[in-house]
C-alpha cells in the first residue's frame, strides 16, 4: 500500500506481546492507520518515536521504564506526536499521572476494538 | 495532701500550683470515684471544665472495654489497699477520642487513717508512645501476619493485573477481529465469547481491587475510598457522605490499615444494617487519622467494644488491625439508632523490635 498523506502513523508501547500483536492487527486493518513502530518497552518507544515522528503513541502506563516517563519524553522530542494512553489500571493516580505528563486520552484495556480505533483518530485530532 | 491541717496561705500556694500545671492532669476523686476537684490540666487533656464534669463517676475517662472489665473498680481497690496504684492504658477525652495515658492514683487517708478520697494525676503520654512503642509478642506475630497477608494481596492483584486480565484482554481484541472476517452465524458466536471474556475481564478487575486497590501504595487513600464508596456502597442502594478532612495523606501502611477497616465496618453495613445512608468521615488527630463510618440502620444490641459479638461481622479484626498498628477501635450503637464504627491509628510506622 502507497503511504497516502492522510494515513495516521501509529507507535505501540506495551511489556505485553499478545497485546501488541492484536493491537497492531487491530490498527492494521483500518484503511486509514498505519503501525510504523512497535516497542517493549519506555526506552524503545522513546528511540522509536524520535525514529517515526508518528502521529500518535499508544502508550501503556506500567510499562518498563513507566508510561508516564516515555510520554514527556516523546512530548519533548516529538512534539507533533499526540501520545494516548492504553492501561489496565483504571484508579485515578495512574490517569492523573499520565494527564500531568500531557496524556489527553486514557483508554482502559478492554473497551470495543471500535472504542480504541476511535480513541486513536480523536487523539491525532487535537492540537 | 492533708489540706485540713495546713495553714490558710499554703492551703491557697498549693490551689496555685495544682491550677498551673497543664500538662497533668490533677484532681481528687470521693472515696466513690466521684470527681471533687479539677485543674486546668485535667480541662486541657481530658476536655471537660470543672462545672461539667464536678460529681460524676470517674470512669467517664475510661473506654468502654475497660470499664466492662472493672478497671476502674479495680484501680480505686488497689489504691485503697496498697496506697497507690498505676497504670497506662487508652483513657476517653470529651468528645470520645482518646489519648494514652499514665496514671498514678493515690489514696488519701486523715490522720485516723479513714479513707477521705483519691488523688488522681494523669499525663498525655500520646506523643511519646508514637514514637516509642514497641510491640509485644503477640502484636509482633499479628502486624507480621497482616503485613504478609498485604504483601500477598498485592502480588496476586499485580499478576491479576499484569497478566491474566492483560491475556483476557488480548483474547477479546482477537475474538472482535474474527468475528469481524466470519459470514454472519459464526460472527455472531465469536462475539458472544468476546462478551464472556470481557465480563469475565470486569469480574477480575474487581477482584483486583478488592485485593489491593493500584491507589494505596501511592498516597490516594481519600481516592480509594471515596471509589470504594461509589463503587461498593453507591451499588448497594445507599447514599452516602464523605467527609474526608486530612492535613495530609498517611504513609501507605496507615492508608492500608484504614482501607480495611473502613472496607470491614462497610461491608456490615451493607449486608446487615438495613441502613439507607453512610457516613465516612476522616480527619487528622493526634499525629493519626481518626476515622468514622456511621449508619442508620438497625443498630446492634450491644455498644461499647462489642464484646459479645466480637465473634460476627469481622468485629475482632477490625480491632486487632487498629490495636497491632497503635491506635484504638470502638463501635457505638443501640437497638433501632444505627451504628457507628469509631477508630483512630497512627500515621507513624511502629518500631518491631
Amino acid at each position: 500500500m502507497s503511504a497516502a498523506p492522510d494515513r495516521l502513523t501509529v507507535l505501540i508501547g506495551d511489556d505485553q506481546p499478545l497485546i501488541r500483536e492484536v493491537l497492531t492487527e487491530v490498527l492494521t486493518a483500518e484503511p486509514d492507520l498505519d503501525v510504523v513502530a512497535v516497542a517493549a518497552d519506555a526506552r524503545e518507544a522513546v528511540r522509536l518515536a524520535v525514529r517515526h515522528l508518528p502521529a500518535v503513541a499508544i502508550l501503556d502506563v506500567r510499562m518498563p521504564g513507566g508510561g508516564a516517563w516515555a510520554a514527556r519524553e516523546i512530548r519533548r522530542l516529538s512534539p507533533a506526536t499526540r501520545v494516548m494512553a492504553f492501561s489496565a489500571y483504571g484508579d485515578s493516580h495512574s490517569v492523573d499521572e499520565m494527564r500531568r505528563v500531557g496524556v489527553r486520552e486514557y483508554l482502559l484495556k478492554g473497551l470495543p476494538n471500535s472504542d480504541i480505533v476511535a480513541a486513536v483518530r480523536r487523539t491525532a485530532a487535537t492540537s | 495532701m492533708r489540706s485540713c491541717t495546713m495553714p490558710e496561705h499554703e492551703h491557697v500556694d498549693l490551689q496555685l500550683l495544682l491550677q498551673s500545671l497543664g500538662d497533668y492532669a490533677i484532681f481528687m476523686l470521693d472515696p466513690g470515684g466521684r470527681v471533687m476537684s479539677w485543674n486546668s490540666g485535667a480541662e486541657r487533656i481530658k476536655g471537660y471544665s470543672a462545672d461539667e464534669v464536678t460529681g460524676r463517676h470517674f470512669s467517664i475517662f475510661y473506654p468502654p472495654e475497660d470499664i466492662a472489665a472493672g478497671r476502674p473498680a479495680r484501680g480505686l481497690e488497689t489504691a485503697a489497699a496498697e496506697g497507690r496504684f498505676e497504670d497506662e492504658g487508652w483513657r476517653v477525652r470529651k468528645d470520645g477520642t482518646r489519648f494514652w495515658a499514665n496514671v498514678v492514683i493515690t489514696a488519701l487517708r486523715d490522720g485516723e487513717g479513714r479513707l477521705r478520697g483519691f488523688g488522681k494525676v494523669t499525663r498525655d503520654m500520646s506523643e511519646r508512645r508514637n514514637a516509642e512503642r514497641a510491640l509485644d509478642e503477640r502484636g509482633r506475630l499479628l502486624a507480621h501476619l497482616v503485613q504478609a497477608q498485604e504483601k500477598e494481596r498485592r502480588r496476586i492483584a499485580w499478576d491479576v493485573h499484569d497478566d491474566t486480565i492483560q491475556s483476557m484482554v488480548a483474547v477479546g481484541m482477537r475474538l472482535q477481529l474474527l468475528a469481524s472476517q466470519l459470514p454472519g452465524d459464526h460472527a455472531e458466536a465469536v462475539l458472544r465469547l468476546n462478551d464472556t471474556v470481557n465480563a469475565a475481564v470486569g469480574r477480575l478487575r474487581n477482584l483486583a481491587f478488592f485485593l489491593h486497590p493500584p491507589g494505596l501504595d501511592s498516597g490516594g487513600l481519600v481516592d480509594t475510598l471515596s471509589g470504594y464508596l461509589e463503587q461498593v456502597v453507591s451499588t448497594a442502594g445507599l447514599t452516602y457522605d464523605f467527609v474526608p478532612d486530612l492535613d495530609e495523606e498517611p504513609p501507605p501502611e496507615t492508608a492500608i490499615t484504614v482501607f480495611r477497616i473502613c472496607q470491614e465496618a462497610l461491608t456490615n453495613v451493607r449486608k446487615h444494617a438495613h441502613a439507607s445512608s453512610v457516613r465516612v468521615s476522616l480527619a487528622s488527630a493526634d499525629q493519626g487519622v481518626h476515622v468514622k463510618v456511621g449508619d442508620d440502620g438497625v443498630g446492634f444490641t450491644d455498644p461499647g467494644d462489642g464484646s459479645s459479638r466480637m465473634g460476627h461481622f469481622g468485629l475482632i479484626e477490625m480491632r486487632e488491625r487498629a490495636e497491632i498498628s497503635g491506635g484504638w477501635w470502638q463501635l457505638h450503637s443501640s437497638p433501632g439508632e444505627g451504628s457507628t464504627v469509631e477508630f483512630w491509628v497512627p500515621a507513624v510506622r511502629p518500631r518491631r523490635s
